[in-house]
């Protein structure tokens, strides 16, 4: 099983007005431009609740609680952020807007201004959503733990 | 003024040398304060502080200005010693004489992605890291990284970017779809375009690379230093195109106070770009 987007495979659609729009909106593109193969994995996702005990209700913001690799990985997003507009009311949402943990250790998230996600594990890259996010850093992580300490206090 | 090498022509003593003033750096812990000032100007777009180095227009002066402080560093340990650049277009495979045994080491070993041979691996005592991203001390890579396999970007992939006649377009952060910058620095476009060149490098290598704290990793600075060198191939390329913005932008709009136009000083050094967009009074690349 390889359910991580790759690097580049951030799925097609553009400005999202929320999360849910845009995960619908991801499914249309890719399926007309034909983009296939590398994307599936997130469409698959991006359909409906996806892998096991994610929970995503049509308004609800995402929340997710599953074995990844031996891996035990949470999350919770704090808000529903309609990135676009924040974006320009100039509001910021590098405030906590995730809860994310491997093995109850935290994982640090930030988002990019497309509303896509990234970690300090998997910094060079982002994710759709925190799932996909928290994935990701399992496979980089390999078999190490997630720091103890606040990167906030470093 | 000094030269700037590929690391593929470096002698065994240019290679000794420069890996010995890294380790001195360590040891003094000046080479953790750099890691820690990486870290501190990682400000993403999706925030409404200003951001000097990563996801803006002022990717290549911000970088260009902590390379030369790097280097400065490195010369107070040494003074025949630069910071080499790494043309990952040439030098892609796990081979290349960049990961030997004499100069940066290897990949990591499976599992923890330790890195167990070279100077820089934790049980030959000379390089610990700080546990910022994991919980361990030692420096991690993870090539290619096979559970989602990628690869080193080709030529191609970088003269795509060098063709871009225009330095950067907004909305001047990561999703900015077209212009040079962000073609080298290499935000995935939704609908448009994967990671590229500059984030697939970090990527590739994986690790510490990866993360955070991705100066952990000494190839950090031979891979800026030849994202440095495409700036300036770029500027040679379009002798008439200019860094942008060249000015403040509209006071409506929301970009305006986060990035830097061209007089703009970026800290923490107080530096413009427009102070950084000729390095050839500094060091030349050969
Ligand atoms: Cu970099």
């Amino acid at each position: 099983m390889n359910p991580t987007s790759g690097p580049g495979e951030e799925p097609a659609g553009a400005p999202r007005p929320v999360r849910r729009a845009v995960l619908r909106a991801v499914f249309t593109a890719a399926v007309l431009a034909g983009t296939g193969g590398a994307l599936a994995p997130v469409l698959l996702q991006g359909q409906g609740p996806g892998g096991p005990g994610q929970e995503r209700d049509a308004v609800g913001p995402e929340r997710f609680s599953e074995l990844y690799k031996g891996r035990e990985i949470r999350g919770t997003a704090t808000t529903v952020v309609p990135a676009g507009a924040q974006a320009h009311a100039g509001t910021s949402f590098a405030a906590p807007a995730a809860d994310v943990s491997v093995d109850g250790r935290t994982l640090h998230v930030m988002r990019r201004a497309d509303g896509s996600y990234l970690s300090t594990v998997t910094h060079y890259e982002s994710f759709p959503t925190l799932l996909e996010t928290a994935r990701a850093a399992v496979d980089e992580l390999g078999t190490a733990q997630l720091s103890a300490v606040s990167p906030h206090t470093i | 003024m000094h030269s700037r090498k590929n690391q593929r022509d470096l002698t065994r003593t240019e290679k000794k040398r420069l890996v010995d003033a890294i380790l001195e750096l360590k040891r003094s812990g000046r080479y953790d304060d750099f890691v820690t000032l990486h870290r501190q100007y990682y400000v993403t777009d999706g925030e409404s502080r200003p951001r000097p180095a990563h996801m803006t227009p002022s990717f290549f002066p911000w970088h260009r200005q902590y390379l030369l402080e790097f280097e400065k560093a490195l010369q107070s340990v040494d003074p025949r010693v630069s910071v080499p650049y790494w043309d990952w277009t040439r030098d892609n495979t796990a081979k290349s004489s960049l990961w030997a045994e004499d100069f940066l080491g290897g990949n990591g070993r499976p599992g923890d992605r330790q890195v167990m041979t070279g100077p820089f691996a934790y049980r030959r005592g000379g390089w610990r890291i700080r546990a910022e991203v994991t919980d361990d001390h030692f420096l991690r890579r993870n090539f290619g990284r096979p559970s989602a396999p990628v690869t080193l970007p080709g030529a191609a992939e970088v003269d795509r970017a060098l063709g871009d006649p225009v330095y950067d377009t907004a909305p001047w952060n990561s999703v900015s779809a077209t212009g040079f910058r962000n073609r080298i620095e290499g935000w995935g476009i939704r609908g448009g375009r994967g990671i590229a060149n500059h984030n697939k490098v970090h990527r590739w290598i994986g690790g510490s690379m990866a993360g955070a704290a991705s100066p952990d990793d000494p190839v950090f600075w031979l891979h800026h230093a030849f994202i440095d060198l495409l700036w300036s191939r770029w500027q040679k390329t379009h002798p008439r195109a200019r860094y942008l913005p060249a000015r403040a932008l509209p006071a409506d709009d929301p970009q305006r106070d986060r990035i830097f136009p061209l007089d703009r000083p970026m800290p923490p050094w107080d530096v413009a770009p427009s102070q950084l967009m000729d390095h050839t009074r500094l060091y030349r690349y050969v």
